[in-house]
């Protein structure tokens, strides 16, 4: 049996596991052995074919057999640590391994696993875990050059931020004042709920107003204009929008004391975007026209500005973008996208992506980190399947949403996580995408996995169903239905869960320490909001349906109606929303707007507008 | 390695000498020194992953871990259950392919 673990021991987290405290066995070899233990373990590290597994072998062509009974063929060869006898080990058979633990004088109870290269107990006949081990396993099989470091971007760009507890605040009697006498408070108990207000279409533009619907429902990015944190008065106030300014100016015609072009300084998304909620959740039932915030967004991507229709995603890409640029950028240094330090468009979006590839030849593992604010998904290539097996097995998916993804694949249907799987399996790139290898010096035939390093606060998924072939000269649109869940745990599509299923079992952290505290905590996020789109490729509708107290809306242009949920299980998604579960507070040295203080000096910053849970 | 001084008696390189070889023996060391046990290995690794053989343990694993506790598990504990289990479910077709490959390569390294 395994021995009582000591549970005064502190319990890390290491790769989204708890990491296991060692075993009495396993202490009292790291006392007697000092600070490496391990160290002579590694340089009989054998790995082969490149990437694959690691195996302990004293040289290369060794043959290891029992040092007992002689015998090469047993499926568990236990090398001792102490005395680097080879011993096999059959449970509950005869077990050479465990007799050389119990007749040795103490300090034989830890051995490796030669083909396996895991550390087992004899006496606890338990696998244990040695930190400095797996990490130099974990780099034998990844390779990497030991003089230079190949990560671009490495985590070490991730500044150690604290979690901080949530502390309950309520305003004094000053500010109750002062709220007082400028606002009017919101009643969340009203029916039909608060900010649903239809969009009038001005001319083909159902693609905007699908993505505006979906961005005034994302409880973030709603909270923090609602919270007045893009004051559109204050900042055309600070970018000089007065006509004052405009004479004052000294000789060199349009440009004012800002050092901006008059024409542009009106020019902010951000201010439109406030205005939009202003009217939107102002109680006003009347549809709404933005048409400012189109006119705006026509001179921020003047390639678009025209009465077709366009892309709701290149839409959605391109407003981001114009909220991310009309941000200061010399009050942060260093402007990291990937952590939202920029702009609340990213604070809200950006997460990162991690993308490995590695050479097939020689194992070399080249690591890059890109910044994301959404993530494409391709559909999975067509399953031919009867359409009477499809319907059959599609009513016991809806039932039970813990059903393997093999099933559904059998059958022919197209779910959410399935294309996730796909977007994170290991991918051969071709002999006509070879990738150039550090280590080899030369264009190889390479491995490529994605996976994602840090979460966004709201993940967008969008489902590539607009087919450009430059092959063929022609596009096309993929009509087939698609499962999306109600409520989508991101975890399996960590970098660490994804590295640990090429590496196995290893407590080493295989993404730098920072990851794990932010990430493993906040993989649960639930559905929102879905933009769809029905019809032909270049004649089409988009419609957002939003998830508010749990009924269900559909908003297509200037109606807005409630439907079943079921409605919109079988619509077909093209942009789908999820929001994080559960938002934490994070604690930020960074002040970003003085005005924001409150009477006590807690100073609120960009991090500390979400709160608890989110409705 | 250090601690040579530990390590067992030499008596037991001459009991090893002293016993015949068995056939089994005498494949594996052909195999092994050969490569041709980890691709061998890796080919099989590969085609129970595909046909769900992994995972069904994994779920038998995982049964056994919660009706017993997870800290009453050690890995013998879960090498002893599914080791029968496992060896009885695995598709023909698989058996079958692995050993065609074992006769192809005991034929070839014969002449």
């Amino acid at each position: 049996m395994s021995s009582k673990i000591n549970h005064d021991h502190h319990h890390q987290r290491i790769n989204g596991q708890t990491s296991p405290p060692p075993c009495p066995h396993l202490a009292e070899f790291h006392a007697r052995n000092g600070s490496k233990p391990f160290r002579v373990l590694q340089d009989c590290l054998r790995v082969k074919p490149p990437g694959g597994r690691a195996a302990i072998r004293r040289d290369p062509s060794e043959v290891p057999r029992c040092g007992a009974c002689g015998q090469s063929s047993r499926p568990r060869l236990y090398a001792c640590v102490a005395c680097a006898t080879i011993y096999c080990h059959a449970s509950p058979g005869p077990s050479h391994a465990a007799a050389h633990a119990t007749s040795m004088p103490p300090g034989h109870e830890i051995a490796v696993d030669v083909d396996r290269a895991e550390l087992f107990c004899c006496a606890c006949r338990d696998q244990v875990y040695d930190r400095d081990f797996d990490a130099a396993v974990v780099l034998s099989q990844t390779a990497t050059l030991k003089s230079a470091t190949i990560q671009s971007s490495t985590p070490e760009n991730l500044r150690k931020r604290r979690r901080v507890d949530y502390r309950h605040w309520s305003p004094d009697l000053r500010e109750r004042t002062l709220m007082g006498s400028g606002s009017s408070p919101l009643d969340w108990s009203m029916d039909p709920p608060w900010g649903l207000r239809g969009l009038n279409n001005l001319g083909n533009t159902c693609f905007m107003n699908s993505v505006l619907q979906a961005l005034l429902h994302t409880p973030p990015l709603r909270n923090y204009f609602l919270s007045d944190r893009h004051n559109r008065y204050y900042c055309q106030q600070k970018n000089g929008v007065t006509s004052n300014n405009n004479n004052n100016l000294n000789g060199s015609g349009r440009r004012n004391a800002g050092g901006v072009d008059s024409k542009n300084a009106r020019l902010c998304l951000a201010c439109d975007m406030d205005a939009m909620f202003s009217a939107v959740f102002s109680g006003d039932r009347a549809p709404y026209s933005p048409s400012k915030f189109l006119y705006s967004w026509w001179q921020h991507a003047a390639n678009l500005a025209s009465y077709e229709q366009q892309d709701a995603h290149e839409f959605f890409i391109s407003m981001l973008d114009g909220i991310h640029e009309k941000v200061e950028k010399d009050k942060h240094k260093h402007p990291n996208q990937g952590h939202g330090e920029c702009c609340i468009a990213h604070r809200v979006f950006s997460g990162i992506l991690r993308s490995d590839v590695m050479c097939m030849t020689c194992g070399f593992t080249s690591t890059t980190y890109d910044p994301c604010v959404d993530i494409s998904l391709d559909l999975e290539p067509h399953q031919g399947s009867s359409a009477k097996t499809v319907s059959a097995k599609a009513h016991h998916s809806f039932n039970g949403e813990a059903d393997p993804i093999n099933t559904s694949q059998a059958c022919g249907i197209s779910t959410l996580m399935g294309c996730l799987d796909r977007f994170t399996r290991p991918e051969r790139l071709g002999s006509d995408q070879k990738f150039f290898c550090q280590q080899c010096q030369v264009r190889q035939e390479s491995l490529k996995q994605m996976s994602i390093r840090k979460l966004p606060l709201v993940s967008c998924f969008h489902i590539k169903r607009f087919e450009h072939s430059s092959i063929r000269k022609m596009s096309r649109k993929i009509d087939r239905n698609l499962q999306f869940p109600f409520a989508l745990d991101l975890s399996p599509y960590l970098s660490s869960s994804i590295l640990r299923s090429r590496f196995g079992n290893r407590v080493f952290p295989f993404d730098g320490e920072d990851s794990d505290a932010s990430n493993e905590m906040s993989s649960e996020f639930e559905l929102f909001a879905v933009i769809t789109h029905t019809g032909k490729l270049d004649a089409g509708h988009y419609v957002t349906y939003l998830r508010l107290s749990d009924r269900w809306y559909k908003c297509d242009d200037a109606w807005v109606t409630q439907v079943n949920e079921n409605i919109v299980r079988a619509a077909q998604g093209y942009m789908i929303f999820y929001v994080q579960k559960m938002l934490y507070y994070k604690a930020s040295g960074k002040q970003v707007n003085a005005r924001y203080n409150d009477s006590k000096g807690t100073k609120g910053t960009l991090n500390q507008f979400c709160t608890g849970q989110v409705t | 390695m250090r601690n040579s001084v530990n390590r067992p008696p030499t008596p037991d390189a001459v009991e090893i000498q002293q016993k015949r070889p068995t056939l089994e023996e005498i494949i594996n060391i052909k195999l092994i020194e050969s490569g041709e046990k980890e691709r061998l290995m890796e080919l099989l690794r590969e085609r129970l992953t595909e046909c769900g053989w992994k995972d069904d343990m994994k779920s038998l694993c995982r049964a056994l871990i919660q009706k017993k506790g997870r800290n009453n598990v050690t890995v013998d504990d879960l090498v002893h259950v599914i080791t029968p289990e496992g060896r009885a479910s695995i598709p023909d077709s698989i058996k079958a392919e692995l050993l065609q490959r074992i006769r192809t390569f005991l034929l070839q390294a014969a002449v």
